[in-house]
């Protein structure tokens, strides 16, 4: 199963857990197996129309990645918080 | 003990204190954006507008705002909307049990009938056949007013920047606009006839006189005497040194008092002459007078953001605001005197009165 990797905000929603394993064949299954098992993540990654946010970012293998990529077992699915703010 | 919840561009900070003393007690959300806090005072609980730089808006409840915060279910648009929410401005209690209302960006209103604790679409609003044709503001296409009718459960008002005022009485099921009497002076005069541009910039109700409200609009201030389906001029000629602004609050013991803090223009945000008063009106607008003594005289050019001003309901009203350069001042004695009840905080987006 694809995992998912989570740092700084969304790590914090899943009480620190770093690593999740998910089910999808797509990054956008993958999150919303995540969402599922992780209520508290639910409208933090993608919105309510499932798009993903404007300042997240998606990694597989050092790659950005879009939400209807196919995602494979071995896969390591990185969440980024862009670099933004102020 | 009084108890400010400052929403700042970098998180929640609860004010503790009394007269001139406050402290802060505590602080939640740390490095995010809240943008609005409030407490039900029926319930004892706690909401929190959060905007997360890169995970979007999210809306949070508490018992305790030093303490836990859980994350409301929603408000979030149904898929049929094809629509995601950007901001949340405003929550405001309504008048049935556990029913409270909630404001957005992309202008929508939500409702929970759970106390809070989850919201839905007030689809009536959303499909006005109107809706095509609203226009933002400079903050984005928002509803920010919420004016439920004290004991009358299906009258409500809302004030939608930049879509004018919007009457329903059975309860969000339909809506019809009210903007008899407002001058979108913004346009140009032949433009205005048939507009739909009305930048409302807040509207709140007289809860002892439900049929006044008060407002201020992109440039006007004005009062409706009939529940909001026509309105007065009472910003022009009247003592103000500008009819431009956002933060407005009403005596909720006195409906002909109210207050607002002008602005010097749309153009330049900044309280006019380099000084900061606030002014009071004891007679409906008719004439207004300047409440200045102990807020900065010289040199202060301060943003005082839409919902950064409000009352704290006692008698002698209590009065706080907070500006974007992090002051939050405060008046135990309706605006007679002012203090500095904090200072260096991050940029000030609303503050709410959460215990008096």
């Amino acid at each position: 199963m694809p995992r998912m990797i989570l740092s700084g905000s969304v790590r914090e929603r899943v009480g620190g857990l770093g690593t999740i394993e998910v089910e999808g064949a797509t990054v956008a299954a993958a999150v919303q197996s995540l969402e599922a098992a992780y209520p508290a993540l639910r409208g933090w990654i993608v919105d309510e129309r499932g798009a993903l946010r404007r300042h997240v970012k998606l990694f597989v293998r050092g790659e950005a990645i879009a939400l209807d990529a196919p995602a494979a077992p071995a896969d390591k699915i990185h969440i980024v918080a862009a670099i933004s703010g102020g | 003990m009084t108890e400010l919840l400052v929403g700042t561009k970098k998180g929640l900070m609860v004010l503790r204190g009394s007269s001139r003393t406050f402290e802060i007690a505590g602080r939640a959300f740390a490095g995010e954006t809240v943008e609005f806090a409030t407490r039900d005072r029926r319930s004892g609980r706690y909401f929190a507008a959060v905007t997360h730089g890169q995970f979007g808006p999210h809306l949070f409840y508490a018992d305790d705002p030093t303490k836990d915060w859980k994350q409301a279910e929603g408000p979030a648009f149904p898929p049929a909307a094809n629509a995601a929410v950007e901001r949340i401005w405003v929550v405001e209690p309504g008048v049935g049990d556990g029913v409270l209302w909630c404001g957005v960006a992309p202008a929508a209103l939500f409702r929970s009938s759970d106390g809070g604790k989850s919201w839905a679409l007030v689809e009536g609003l959303w499909n006005v056949p109107e809706r095509s044709k609203w226009e933002p503001g400079a903050g984005g296409l928002c509803l920010h007013s919420i004016c439920p009718w004290p004991g009358e459960e299906k009258r409500l008002a809302v004030g939608i920047s930049s879509a004018g005022v919007w009457l329903s009485e059975d309860a969000g099921r339909t809506w019809r606009r009210s903007v008899a009497g407002l001058v979108p002076r913004y346009l140009p005069e032949e433009a205005r006839k048939d507009t739909h541009a009305y930048c409302v910039h807040n509207m709140h109700r007289a809860p002892r006189q439900p049929h006044t409200l008060y407002m201020q609009f992109h440039g006007g201030v004005y009062r409706s005497d009939n529940g909001g389906e026509s309105w007065n001029d009472i910003g022009s000629d009247r003592g103000l040194p500008s009819d431009f602004g956002f933060p407005l609050v009403i005596d909720p013991h006195d409906p002909d008092r109210a207050y607002i803090i002008p602005l010097k223009a749309d153009a330049d945000r900044v309280t006019p002459d380099g000084c900061v008063r606030v002014y009071e009106t004891c007679d409906r607008g008719n004439s207004w007078v300047a409440c200045a003594d102990g807020l900065p005289r010289s040199q202060a050019y301060l943003t005082v953001l839409r919902q950064a001003f409000c009352s704290d309901g006692g008698k002698p009203l209590g009065l706080y605001f907070g500006a974007t350069s992090g002051e939050v001042f405060g008046s135990v004695d309706g605006g007679r005197t002012w203090s500095t009840v904090a200072e260096r905080l991050p940029p000030v987006a609303s503050v709410r009165c959460g215990v008096s």
